[in-house]
């Protein structure tokens, strides 16, 4: 940190928050902030993250850094934010499976390395639907053809999805369970991208994938959607009956949002609601999400806490109900 | 075909534009740099250039990227000829033969071998892809996860033929290799398994520590106590280009590199790491005298470097086609064309004909470039080695450790380096080659995911395998060659002994 950045930093954000008294050391901003991206570039977290941070930069007038710190499937990336130091210069973009890890340990009986306790949620940025597909092989044309069939030969229908507990895995699981305990077999493969090449070349024969991965292979004829995991229909699939409707209370979004370690003071986390709120609603945050075939899915802190939650509660239910595997 | 012919011609007209060839030959440039230096691969070196394409457009970002893709395969060779140290993974077999030729006073012909070899089958590559993108797509995607195991089967058996040292020896490595590959998150179960509660463990032991510790780090350590002091290659200008004979002894061997490392390369893997092991053990049995291989066969430099660089083209079309990544780099790439808005997918070439066949285009101008950048250029890297070992050494050292931390920020993976360094070093003094260790370690998570897949889909029943024509197939060519072994071995049992006393007593060679 310079001396000239620092002086620019602070006069910034001094004047950017002119309401409250501030003293020049103390004002937050003052050096770059790192966003900690859980996931190897090109995910979900990056994708959103860096128009984020690019819009980000003018609003708090410094520094908005990606630092990927992928593995375990976002493990170690929400490890290392949680034990960050609680001072707003280090927050953490994560999606929907932040909310898992700690069951999954549980399961296994190890001790979490984090859970939602850790976090101080900010803000959602996107949510995108998930889709139950069946590829164009399959002879079914809705989702009741579907369960009756899996009623007739239960275990025999095979799914594919991101990996054990997964991101994909978790909604099935959900579905399997409203439906009234179908059993599906589960085919796990390392990522969103080998499930859906695991679900063309008929290696499985049901995904659920988020509508955005899956758009391209849908109106190509080569995946057949036959629900959608969202509470309205998507305007990218109109013609996509929701779970709902259905008949099946599960709703399931691929979401991506901000977090701040615990502990972080409150004006720090005011501040930065402001700003992110401020950003996400920019033409050009916006506009980047239009092209990732996404639609801004903004909640602020209360309403994305509420959210996050009920999140939590389902996911957490869905992997007790798939349990541990030991085959 | 004449559509093809009508979009290739937009494709140039978009390719063709200057800023489009600027950044070609950016991502050319820095692939090739990426490429030398040991420990920076290119799924590094796109990363780190990923958020600078953000400011571009998608045709401009797809172009640069991938220029740092397959720039990369060009300039793997270099330090893999002159220091045995291989720039990239699928440089490792050029280590062999490429650094042989060297210490015979053939280092520029090897260097300008490799180099050729990599245009012409970067350059039919893409003639290819051109061609039959859609249909050859269709045929990646039937490989399921039985016809992967098949494949990693018959892929393991080849690696048996390669041994530079004796069989056993290979295999015992290659087993070691496969081990390490266990080390990690159980995908099935999610058990942790051998990670000793380090989460850096969990996602398994990276390849490139390991790679930059055995090959880098180890030959380093091992050459002081090597006694070559002073022996340092200086060749003659006109020593640079290869005799009327080798460039006779390459010519098949980079045709039937180009060929093999293309139909590898559209499988989904780390194809263009396999293709150049495949290539190199192909180049060895078709060979009139598989004795030269390990001591500087032109054959054994032209085949893999080809093959890697036909491969690295090759995964590009289904990403094309399909949208499909066939590996980490591709996926990054598909994320790159995400971010501008382009799905990659099978609507690609109808909804933006313009990246497609630009990008496809820009492909042939940048093969060119790398062609005009690396001959010319070979002079510049041949007298890297006039620099004194005292202060190479440290240097790559530091490249290494900085290379390796870079990766994935964790300083567990700069310890892993470090032991396998130790490792490297020990095992070079008792004579086995860590090539098939590092191979091994490459497939065990990939041949052990898709064997446990095959048997979730058959419900536990092995006959699968048999009832997928793809995997039938490859398994059957997969018995020939190891019942063909089983001949040669029992007939030659005596040969073979002699051989292992041979390496024993320190003279080993096949």
């Amino acid at each position: 940190m310079d001396r000239r950045h620092f002086v620019i930093g602070s006069a910034a954000t001094a004047a950017a928050l002119a309401s409250k008294p501030s003293i020049a050391q103390d004002a937050y901003p003052s050096h770059a902030v790192t966003f900690i991206n859980p996931f190897p570039p090109g995910g979900a977290a990056d994708v959103v993250g860096r128009p984020l941070a690019a819009v980000l930069e003018p609003i708090i007038k410094q520094p908005c850094v990606i630092d990927t710190k992928a593995g375990a499937a976002g493990a170690v990336g929400g490890q290392v934010a949680a034990s960050a130091k609680p001072d707003g210069y280090t927050l953490l973009i994560h999606i929907t499976s932040i909310s898992g890890f700690a069951e999954v340990d549980k399961l296994f009986g190890r001790q979490p390395k984090f859970t939602n306790a850790d976090f101080i949620p900010i803000a959602r940025l996107v949510a995108d639907p998930c889709v139950l597909l069946v590829n164009d092989q399959q002879p079914y044309k809705s989702l009741k053809d579907l369960v009756e069939d899996a009623k007739k030969r239960p275990d025999d229908i095979i799914y594919s999805s991101s990996g054990l507990y997964g991101a994909l895995h978790i909604p099935m699981a959900l579905f399997a369970k409203a439906a009234g305990g179908l059993k599906f077999r589960h085919l796990p493969t390392n990522g969103g991208g080998p499930a859906l090449t695991a679900i063309l070349g008929n290696n499985s024969q049901v995904l659920v994938s988020s509508v955005s991965a899956s758009l391209a292979q849908i109106k190509a004829g080569k995946l057949k959607p036959l629900a959608l995991f969202g509470a309205q229909r998507s305007k990218a699939l109109p013609d996509v009956p929701t779970m709902k409707e259905s008949g099946y209370d599960v709703e399931y979004y691929l979401w991506v949002g901000v977090f701040a370690p615990k502990g972080t003071p409150d004006n720090v986390i005011t501040y930065l609601r402001t700003a992110i709120d401020k950003a996400a609603h920019t033409d050009q945050f916006k506009g980047a999400m239009t092209n990732l075939g996404q639609e801004l899915g903004y909640l602020d802190q209360a309403d994305f806490k509420k959210f996050w939650d009920a999140d939590t509660k389902h996911i957490e239910d869905a992997i007790r109900q798939i349990g541990r595997v030991d085959t | 075909m004449e559509d093809t012919l009508h979009s290739l011609m937009l494709g140039f007209s978009v390719a063709l534009q200057p800023s489009n060839l600027w950044y070609a030959f950016l991502g050319c440039l820095v692939g090739t740099l990426v490429g030398v230096l040991p420990g920076i691969g290119p799924l590094s070196g796109i990363s780190i250039l990923l958020p600078i394409t953000f400011g571009l457009n998608a045709t401009q970002a797809v172009i640069m990227l991938a220029g740092i893709y397959y720039g990369s395969q060009y300039g793997g060779s270099t330090t893999s000829i002159l220091m045995r140290i291989p720039g990239e993974a699928s440089s490792v077999m050029t280590c062999i033969d490429g650094n042989a030729m060297a210490k015979k006073g053939r280092a520029g012909a090897a260097l300008c071998i490799a180099a050729v070899g990599s245009w012409i089958a970067g350059t039919f590559g893409i003639i290819v892809l051109t061609i039959v993108a859609p249909p050859l797509a269709t045929l990646a995607l039937r490989f399921g996860p039985p016809e992967y195991t098949a494949l990693l089967v018959l892929g393991l058996i080849f690696l048996a033929y390669m041994s530079s040292t004796s069989l056993v020896r290979t295999l015992l490595m290659a087993c070691l290799g496969l081990f390490f590959g266990m080390i990690g998150i159980d995908n099935m179960t999610g058990h942790f398994r051998y990670s000793f509660d380090l989460p850096e463990l969990g996602d398994g032991i990276g390849i490139v520590p390991v790679a930059v510790g055995l090959f880098g780090l180890g030959e380093i350590l091992a050459t002081p106590s090597k006694n070559v002091i002073g022996e340092v290659i200086r060749p003659k200008l006109r020593e640079l280009l290869p005799s009327r004979e080798e460039w006779r002894q390459s010519a098949w061997p980079i045709a039937r590199g180009s060929v093999l490392g293309f139909l590898i390369g559209i499988i989904p893997g780390s194809a263009h790491i396999i293709s150049s092991f495949l290539s190199y053990a192909l180049e060895k049995k078709v060979s009139k005298h598989p004795e030269e291989f390990g001591k500087g066969a032109v054959a054994g430099v032209a085949g893999p470097e080809s093959a890697n660089n036909a491969a690295s083209t090759g995964a590009f079309v289904p990403m094309l086609a399909l949208g499909l990544p066939t590996g980490p780099i591709t996926a990054v790439l598909i994320g790159a064309l995400m971010v501008h808005g382009v799905n990659a997918g099978p609507q690609l070439i109808t909804e933006h004909p313009d990246v497609f066949w630009g990008f496809v285009a820009s492909m042939y101008v940048g093969n060119l470039m790398l062609l005009a950048l690396n001959l010319p250029l070979v002079g510049i890297f041949v007298t890297v080695l006039r620099i004194p070992y005292a202060y190479l050494y440290p240097l790559i050292i530091m490249f290494c450790v900085i290379g390796v931390y870079e990766v994935s920020h964790s300083i567990v993976d700069v310890w892993i380096m470090l032991i396998m360094g130790m490792l490297g070093y020990a095992l070079r003094k008792f004579g086995f080659d860590p090539a098939p260790l590092v191979l091994g370690l490459v497939i065990a998570p990939v041949f052990e995911q898709s064997l446990r897949q095959s048997l979730i889909m058959s419900n536990g029943n092995y006959m699968i395998f048999t009832q997928r024509p793809i995997a039938v197939m490859l398994l059957i060519v997969s018995a020939g060659l190891l019942l063909m072994s089983a001949i040669s071995f029992a007939l030659k049992r005596k040969d073979w002994r002699a051989k292992l006393a041979e390496v024993e007593a320190g003279e080993g060679s096949s």
